[in-house]
């Protein structure tokens, strides 16, 4: 496991796992990126439970969490990380193919810190990601207890 | 519910005592009528001997009136005359002197006299009685005929508030399955598409090199393919959108909203010669946000289609009925055939080549959805190369606000 966990990336379908990979991996990010395929084992991941047991303590800069997940979905893990005082400072990027008013509203009453629409057009979902990723790995200043960047 | 079942009860008890009443009094044939005469005379009659056998004296004036009193209650004038002349008959014959005999002798004459006016007074105020009695049954009768028939209005009204109720229910599920189709559209749909376009492009990145012009033709295809795919279910799932949200419906003045709109168009359409001829518009009373797209969609049809003439015009104006407002929109452009008028307002129709214009067809789809759910109509005018006029009415803003507050 990578200690350099600054992304968490919550993505079921592989194929946006690939593509989010390819585009973090435009802006050197790739190997700083943590992929947990469900909610629950993003859950795992932040509470450094069963495989994540041994990983270093600190959260990750920025988590890059998709709506529509198997077994805890999206909003149950944003739910759960905002009502946490060791995870609420954890900044949370929804990352989602839903455009409904519904799933915003819901995202931001649970506090979330970005909602971004993944674009169809492959460019605009690359540029999207490159982004996201240098905004809140790079250039935004993580809460105290998160990974630092690599000098 | 059980308030209504006791009362209903009450009222049944009450019903049944009535008719039971009404049964009492009303005997109908002749000949029991006439035989409760001459029973009840008899009994009368009977009764006072026996009396005056045990010594009781002078019963038999209280007895037999009381006679005559019941046989007109009970069987009418008829009978009471008859009951009327043989208590008389029996008064005179067994107990005025002299007993036993038709004549009253001048000792009893008042006795019989005081007699027969009784038996006169208590028959008429026994006749007036019934009278008013008949009187007030036919009320009660009445009444009982209004509350069968209240009771068979409030049955229907209960019958169809049912129906109503279970309506809603449907209705209420299949908005709710709508609204989870189009979540799953939403969530769904777009994924796969995004990772066609995904891949073509890196596909298109990777082996640029290795395909000639005609396999690169092929991905490119794929990919406008893909991307008008994604288009068109955004422009579905807005359309889709446009009908389950609420309308918050305030006063929206046109003339600043065509204003507003006209200004963000302009930024769009910089190097073209466009004449807008904008007359004054109404206030009216709708959802601001939805008659923007309205307009917005109108002008930049306007716009589109107006692309290919050196100066476009575009006019907007409205006309003033009595209970509601015509909007219009004008343009010199394209203009269509107005044998396919009605294929105008369809979802994805078109009735243009995509080389000529672009669009997935979903506006003016979206402008008449607008306009039926704020209670107006649209229709269009137009010729081929003529230009074409786009019509939408809305309700006054006085009326459709007082509507409201009827409603409220």
């Amino acid at each position: 496991m990578s200690e350099l966990a600054r992304i968490l990336l919550v993505e079921d379908d592989p194929r946006d796992v690939e593509l989010t990979m390819t585009a973090l991996g435009e802006y050197n990010l790739a190997n700083e990126v943590v992929i947990t395929r469900d909610g629950e084992k993003a859950l795992d991941f932040l509470y450094c439970r069963g495989e994540f047991s041994t990983r270093s303590k600190d959260n990750p800069a920025v988590m890059l969490l998709d709506l529509k997940l198997p077994k805890v979905d999206g909003l149950e893990v944003l739910q759960q990380i905002k009502s946490d005082e060791r995870l609420k400072l954890i900044p949370v990027v929804v990352l989602t193919s839903s455009q409904e008013e519904k799933d915003m509203m819901r995202s931001y009453k649970l506090g979330v810190n970005a909602y971004v629409v993944k674009p169809v057009d492959f460019h605009e979902f690359v540029n999207a990601i490159k982004e996201l990723g240098v905004f809140w790995a790079v250039i935004n200043e993580p809460p105290p207890g998160s990974v630092k960047k690599a000098p | 519910m059980t308030d209504r079942a006791e009362v209903s009860t009450g009222v049944g008890a009450r019903l049944t005592l009535a008719r039971w009443n009404i049964e009492s009094h009303g005997i109908r044939s002749p000949i029991l009528r006439y035989g409760l005469s001459v029973v009840s005379v008899a009994i009368g009659l009977g009764l006072s001997l026996l009396l005056q056998h045990y010594q009781f004296h002078d019963v038999e004036l209280p007895v037999l009136t009381l006679s005559v009193a019941l046989t007109t209650w009970y069987a009418g004038a008829g009978p009471s005359v008859l009951a009327i002349l043989l208590a008389t008959a029996c008064f005179n014959y067994f107990f005025a002197e002299p007993i036993y005999s038709f004549d009253v002798s001048s000792r009893d004459l008042p006795y019989f006299f005081v007699f027969l006016a009784w038996a006169v007074i208590v028959a008429s105020f026994a006749a007036v009685r019934r009278r008013i009695e008949e009187n007030l049954r036919q009320a009660r009768d009445h009444l009982q005929v209004e509350v069968e028939q209240r009771k068979r209005r409030e049955d229907e009204i209960r019958i169809l508030n049912k129906e109503l109720v279970k309506r809603a229910t449907e209705l209420e599920t299949s908005n709710n399955e709508l609204e989870s189709f189009a979540y799953s559209v939403s969530h769904d749909l777009r994924a796969p598409l995004r990772h066609v376009v995904g891949y073509s492009e890196l596909l298109q990145k990777q082996a640029s090199s290795l395909l000639d012009e005609k396999s690169r033709r092929y991905t490119r295809t794929i990919l406008e393919s893909a991307k008008r795919m994604g288009n068109l279910i955004d422009d579905l799932l807005a359309f889709s959108r446009i009908g389950r949200a609420e309308t918050k419906k305030t006063l929206v003045s046109l003339d600043q909203l065509v204003k507003d709109v006209v200004a963000e168009t302009r930024l769009d359409t910089g190097g073209r010669d466009i004449v807008w001829k904008i007359h004054p518009l109404p206030v009216c009373y709708g959802d601001r946000s939805m008659l923007r797209l309205v307009i917005g969609n109108l002008l930049s049809n306007a716009v589109k289609f107006t692309r290919m003439r050196a100066q476009a015009e575009i006019e907007i104006g409205c006309a003033d009925g009595e209970d509601e407002v015509e909007v219009f929109v004008r343009d010199n452009g394209a203009g269509f055939d107005m044998q396919y008028v009605d294929k105008l307002f369809g979802v994805f129709q078109r009735l243009h080549l995509p080389e000529e214009f672009e669009g997935t067809g979903i506006g003016l789809a979206t402008v008449r959805r607008i306009i039926h759910r704020h209670g107006g109509e649209v229709r269009a005018e137009g010729g081929v190369d003529q230009g074409a006029t786009f019509y939408f009415s809305l309700p006054k803003a006085q009326d459709a606000a007082e509507r409201t507050a009827d409603t409220l």
